[in-house]
């Protein structure tokens, strides 16, 4: 069973790492070091909610895949079937899966 | 435009119900130096200011401030979802349940509902930006507080990280107020508003 709260802990802390040094780049916009840093998370971060998609449910609608019928079985009502997943998992507010 | 990420900044997870705290804490959700006063002032500032940078910051602090809005109400909601009529009533949280249940509903922890004269939106670059200063230091004041009056832990590990975050912003509101006062012109030296006397930006 993959471990949901590692992945999404490991999302966290990179979304977060492009959260802060996006608000540093809008005001040192020349910074190479930064720049460096930016790139680097936000190719991880791509490839994290790709693989969070895939053994879990989307976080973005951008995610959605139709053809993923949701990985996971628990918060999903159509567990199996082709069907609009953006609604399955469990809500953010939740704390459950933390 | 904005899209909804279906995870929050950072993790919440309150296992103990306390609806006394929740009634503290919901002042930064509608309180005077709360997170949607917070958003609303940046996202509402930055259609006029005349740099740029500045205003990309405010968009993007304001978007930061929407997913604070939502820790906040993250712990409110935890807090008391499990609450019972006793719970609330001896903590003194019977009143906001007569009109909300266990409803979100943003007010300061006096009770006052939310209200924009919170905030201001001057249309005046440095007016602005001197506000977004003392907004996000008057926000870390009120998150120390609630530090000082909260001892659960599974409550002041996200208070801590969103009062981090003040810190933060008041560092990048300090950069972008050097910025905008560059673009001046030289004569303009006691800071009049750039944004509507637009003679006063350097050429």
């Amino acid at each position: 069973m993959p471990d949901r709260t590692a992945l999404l802990n490991e999302l966290n802390d990179i979304s977060f790492v492009m959260n802060d040094v996006t608000l540093y780049l809008d005001t040192h916009p020349l910074d190479e070091q930064a720049l460096e840093l930016f790139e680097q998370s936000k190719n991880r971060r791509k490839q994290l909610m790709q693989e969070y998609e895939q053994q879990f449910e989307p976080l973005t609608v951008d995610c959605v895949c139709v053809n993923s019928h949701g990985a996971s079985q628990d918060f999903c009502n159509y567990p199996g079937q082709r069907h609009f997943t953006w609604v399955d998992g469990p809500t953010p507010w939740e704390g459950g899966h933390i | 435009m904005w899209n909804y990420e279906k995870r929050l900044q950072y993790p919440v997870k309150i296992s103990k119900t306390c609806p006394k705290t929740a009634q503290l804490i919901i002042s930064q959700f509608g309180g005077p130096d709360g997170e949607l006063a917070a958003s609303m002032r940046y996202l509402s500032q930055r259609y006029t200011m005349p740099c740029r940078e500045v205003a990309g910051l405010l968009t993007d602090i304001g978007t930061e401030e929407l997913a604070h809005m939502e820790i906040v109400s993250a712990i409110i909601y935890q807090l008391t979802k499990d609450m019972s009529i006793e719970d609330a009533k001896t903590a003194g949280f019977d009143a906001y349940y007569i009109d909300h249940t266990s409803g979100l509903w943003p007010q300061a922890a006096g009770g006052i509902p939310f209200n924009s004269c919170e905030f201001q939106s001057k249309g005046d670059a440095i007016t602005d930006l001197f506000e977004d200063l003392a907004a996000e230091q008057k926000a870390r004041t009120t998150y120390d507080n609630i530090l000082r009056v909260v001892q659960n832990p599974e409550v002041r590990d996200p208070i801590k990280f969103l009062r981090a975050r003040e810190v933060v912003h008041f560092q990048r509101f300090g950069e972008a107020l050097e910025k905008t006062k560059r673009k001046l012109d030289e004569r303009n030296y006691y800071f009049f508003n750039p944004e509507f006397d637009k003679q006063l930006l350097r050429q």
